[in-house]
């Protein structure tokens, strides 16, 4: 019988902690033929198991061109995320998925991408980021506007440092007023506030963005005064999820299945949409 | 009766006195009443008041609705088994007495449920709470509409729900324990027990938590088992047998039997009974020296 | 209707029918009485079957999705965690006396159960499922299936649709080749119609003239009626139970939750309500659908517009179930009245 709501069985190969009750594991596939044959595509996302606990939706934080494992990311909030927090290296988890549809990067062939993201925002973002970066000659300019509340709360600080250091990426990282320590080199102030004073073309661009729907909000707004039009930014929705595959009916924004049409669409797509937010 | 009741409420609504009246009001075809929510004066005509309004609207009144509180102080139409549990709210300082203007109905009785109206109250159609009724004439109301009832509740509580407690009484642990797990196999989670009750106000219920998870969720026997008697026991001392969660089970639960027997129990310990006197705080949130204590063995 | 396939199943025969069906492992679902309400159940001959009655109050889909299943089960241990989904081998269910409204939801529940991934735990029970319908001759003021273009003529759904006969008997109608094949099969019971067969009168609930299909649909296609003050006004007296959708033949959602010990246990899949707050509670405490009309509002949604648009069936078969069941008497065909005009 083939178990739609069965998850594959999955090893933790490496945790990182990455801020305050944030962490990304490295998750091998137990069985081989399935590691093997996993493919994915940047934006999809899945639902990880602990068990006796329950499954939670987030995305495949890692690039698709990184074959051989997966990495999520995620938050300590709630009761199976309390739960996956509390595994070590070694552990085993469950995993379904991919699920959803995806970042059309093949469309974006030769254009400047500008990546904008807040806070735990980042992870489904940093797919897309290391599949651009992986194809490098496929893109323009690349543009990372990345803030956080905190200095603290800035995920992927290895990879920011990376990033940084690239000749060919542009990074700029902020963090919201009051969040800075001393030490801090980048910008202080919001996200949109930065990606204003940014000013990146809208020309032959594409915009991709995510975090908190206040901060996508007003970045919305800013590229739209900079002369952005809506097919040109992407963004990836989240709602609360059980199945992931269309059945459970809690996804729905109206009419839209998150788990079946989205998580990823344009601002376009997305202003098309009932407001059920 | 309802023409007094109609003036009394545009008067409310147009010297803005209240911003909304909860009452009473038809359905479509005038076979069923169903809640109403009138906030223009000239509305005020839909309210109606028979032996179909059983509903207990104080639930209303509970920070639950918060779109019903947005509209502004509110008018409730009343009867005075419902202001008991207004009287409870109070009593737990979820509403201040002013806050709610409260429209006493003098009621000789409702049906148990409205598809058993045929046009005429006979005792056997209503609930054993109105037999039994000692409020027919609101004991706590801003103005009370209605000829005063003469209604002498019988000394000793008659009825069905008095009956049957008997019945399981007599009966071993185990027959008890047989019948209950029978009733609560029936038991679809569907919470509108919970939600039909206006002392189940908390906005996140324990059956919802999960760190940890109190309640199994499933409609298994554990599950309905935890969830029936976390429900009685949430009411213990509070509950004021309006009989509305009996009323909303679709299948058939008879939770009046759980919550009669509740009151009895906690009215021999603490000679307590809830609903009357706001005053008064209710036995299971107070320490008296004088508590019998009687269960600790 | 083609006359040819009329059979004539006698009352005094259902008992062999029950019985037959139960030698081959099989369960028969019909509505019994039990606790002062007719529900359907599991029965083992024909005279604890209700015949007076309107509808069950329980919609035969708990058959084909059951209130709470196991889907799989966990174990977790030093030397590694395991998960093991579980095998679903259904008998043959034979639902009888089921009515045609709810007979025309099968394809609804379908729609969602198979579009792109296919949930087994479905359909495997709908491969063995018959529904012997038994049209309507009692309907109630709660009856609206003439409204939502479904009638006590309707065969959608029914593998076998049966009309009483004056004498207590059914005129038996294969609908589908399932039920067809069913008759064959159990060809003993099921006898030639006599020419003179008399049924009973059907009975067609009164059309409400006031509500328009059409219109509704096209406002509820324009995005613009979810700022649309009348959701709060008609459905704010919803007091956010789940009766409704458990008791609708179509509502289809449902919770995945573990239950057991740190050590072992297993995964479920239980039914759900959109109508609780905590159904599209997001773990950071914000709620897409934070008051009780949003929430009243998307199950109009699913019924009168995603289910047409999305899923090509039926959302509301107007079995009038959820009108019986609200303790607040929230009238479905008041708000689709109210949405056309």
């Amino acid at each position: 019988m083939n178990n739609i709501y069965l998850p594959q069985l999955v090893t933790i190969e490496d945790i990182y902690d990455e801020a305050p009750d944030v962490k990304s594991y490295r998750l091998v596939f137990k069985d081989k033929a399935v590691r093997e044959a996993f493919d994915f595509k940047a934006g999809q996302f899945g639902l990880y198991s602990a068990f006796g606990l329950g499954e939670s939706t987030f995305c495949i934080a890692s690039s698709p061109t990184r074959k051989g494992y997966i990495q999520c990311t995620f938050r300590r909030t709630g009761r199976v995320t309390g739960g996956l927090d509390e595994l070590s290296i070694g552990g085993t988890m469950g995993f379904r998925g991919p699920y959803g549809n995806w970042f059309p990067l093949d469309e974006w062939k030769g254009k400047n991408i500008v990546f904008i993201a807040g806070g735990i925002g980042l992870p489904p973002v940093r797919s897309v980021i290391w599949n651009c970066l992986d194809r490098r000659e496929d893109f323009g300019n690349i543009t990372i506007v990345y803030g956080a509340k905190t200095v603290a709360d800035l995920v992927y600080k290895n990879e920011l440092e990376h990033w940084g250091g690239r000749p060919d990426v542009k990074l700029i990282q902020t963090v919201d007023p009051g969040g800075e320590t001393p030490e801090w080199k980048g910008k202080t102030g919001f996200v949109p506030t930065v990606l204003e004073e940014a000013a990146p073309k809208a020309e032959n661009s594409i915009a991709v963005t995510c975090g908190p729907p206040i901060m996508i909000k007003f970045v919305l707004a800013t590229l739209k005064k900079l002369g952005w039009n809506d097919e040109q930014v992407y963004t990836t929705l989240e709602n609360k999820m059980k199945c992931g595959v269309g059945k459970c009916g809690r996804c729905n924004v109206g009419d839209v299945y998150i788990c079946k049409e989205g998580p990823v669409y344009t601002a376009a797509g997305v202003k098309k949409m009932y407001n059920d937010f | 009766m309802e023409n007094i009741l109609r003036k009394k409420a545009k008067e409310l609504l147009e010297t803005g006195a209240v911003k909304v009246v909860i009452g009473y009001g038809w359905n479509r075809s005038k076979t069923r009443t169903t809640p109403v929510f009138i906030t223009k004066p000239e509305d005020a005509d839909r309210l109606v008041f028979n032996p179909l309004c059983v509903n207990n609207l104080s639930v209303y009144l509970t920070r639950k609705f918060k779109d019903i509180q947005a509209l502004g102080k509110p008018a409730i139409i009343a009867k005075g088994c419902d202001i008991k549990n207004i009287v409870v709210l109070i009593t737990e300082a979820q509403l201040q007495r002013e806050d709610v203007f409260i429209i006493g109905m003098v009621c000789e009785g409702t049906v148990y449920k409205q598809e058993l109206w045929k046009g005429e109250l006979l005792p056997q159609i209503m609930p054993t709470k109105c037999h039994n009724c000692g409020v027919r004439n609101p004991h706590v109301a801003d103005v009370i509409i209605g000829e005063k009832s003469t209604f002498v509740p019988p000394e000793k509580p008659t009825g069905m729900v008095f009956d049957k407690i008997k019945d399981i009484d007599s009966k071993d642990q185990s027959a008890r324990w047989g019948f209950w797990i029978n009733e609560f196999s029936r038991c679809v989670k569907c919470y509108a027990c919970r939600q039909v009750c206006s002392l189940c106000y908390c906005e996140r219920c324990i059956a919802e938590k999960n760190m940890p998870q109190w309640i199994e969720t499933s409609a298994h026997p554990r599950g309905n088992l935890s969830w029936n008697l976390t429900r009685a026991m949430h009411l213990v001392g509070r509950c004021t047998f309006c009989g509305e969660c009996e009323r909303a089970c679709p299948v058939n639960i008879p939770l009046n039997l759980i919550n009669q027997k509740m009151i009895l129990v906690v009215k021999d310990a603490f000679n307590f009974e809830s609903g009357y006197d706001e005053k008064t705080h209710p036995p299971m949130i107070v320490f008296s020296p004088d508590d019998k204590d009687n269960f600790i063995k | 209707m083609a006359k040819t396939v009329e059979k004539l199943l006698k009352k005094e025969n259902l008992d062999k029918l029950i019985t037959s069906v139960k030698a081959d492992g099989g369960r028969w679902i019909a509505p019994v009485t039990d606790a002062r309400q007719v529900v359907f159940k599991a029965v083992t001959k024909h005279e604890d079957m209700a015949s007076d009655y309107i509808l069950a109050r329980n919609s035969y889909k708990e058959v084909l999705f059951p209130q709470t299943e196991v889907i799989a089960e966990y174990s977790v241990s030093r030397e590694g965690s395991e998960m093991h989904g579980v095998e679903l081998t259904p008998a043959e269910t034979v639902v009888f006396g089921a009515r045609p409204c709810e007979a025309a939801s099968l394809k609804s529940l379908r729609s969602v159960f198979t579009w792109d991934f296919i949930d087994e735990f479905y359909t495997k029970r709908e491969e063995k499922l018959i529904i012997i319908t038994v049209a309507c001759t009692k309907a109630d003021e709660a009856c609206f299936c003439t409204t939502v273009n479904i009638s006590p003529e309707s065969t959608e759904g029914s593998d076998i649709y049966l009309k009483e006969t004056v004498s207590g008997d059914y005129l038996a109608h294969g609908a589908t080749e399932k039920g067809k094949a069913f008759m064959a099969k159990h060809g003993n019971t099921f006898e030639n119609a006599p020419k003179d067969a008399q049924t009973k009168k059907l009975v067609m609930p009164e059309e409400i003239n006031g509500i328009d299909l059409d219109k509704i649909s096209e406002r509820l296609k324009k995005t613009g009626h979810y700022e649309d003050h009348v959701w709060a006004e008609l459905t704010r007296k919803c007091i956010g139970c789940g009766a409704c959708t458990y008791v609708c033949p179509t509502c289809h959602c449902f919770d995945i939750t573990d239950e057991g010990t740190a050590i072992e246990g297993e995964r479920r899949k239980n039914w759900d309500s959109c109508q609780f707050d905590a159904f599209t509670l997001h773990a950071s405490g914000h709620n897409p659908r934070d008051t009780q009309f949003k929430r009243w509002r998307n199950r109009f949604m699913c019924k009168m517009h995603i289910y047409p648009e999305k899923f090509n069936s039926t959302g509301c078969v107007g079995c009038g179930r959820c009108v019986r069941v609200c303790p607040v008497r929230l009238d479905i065909t008041e708000v689709m009245e109210a949405l056309s005009k």
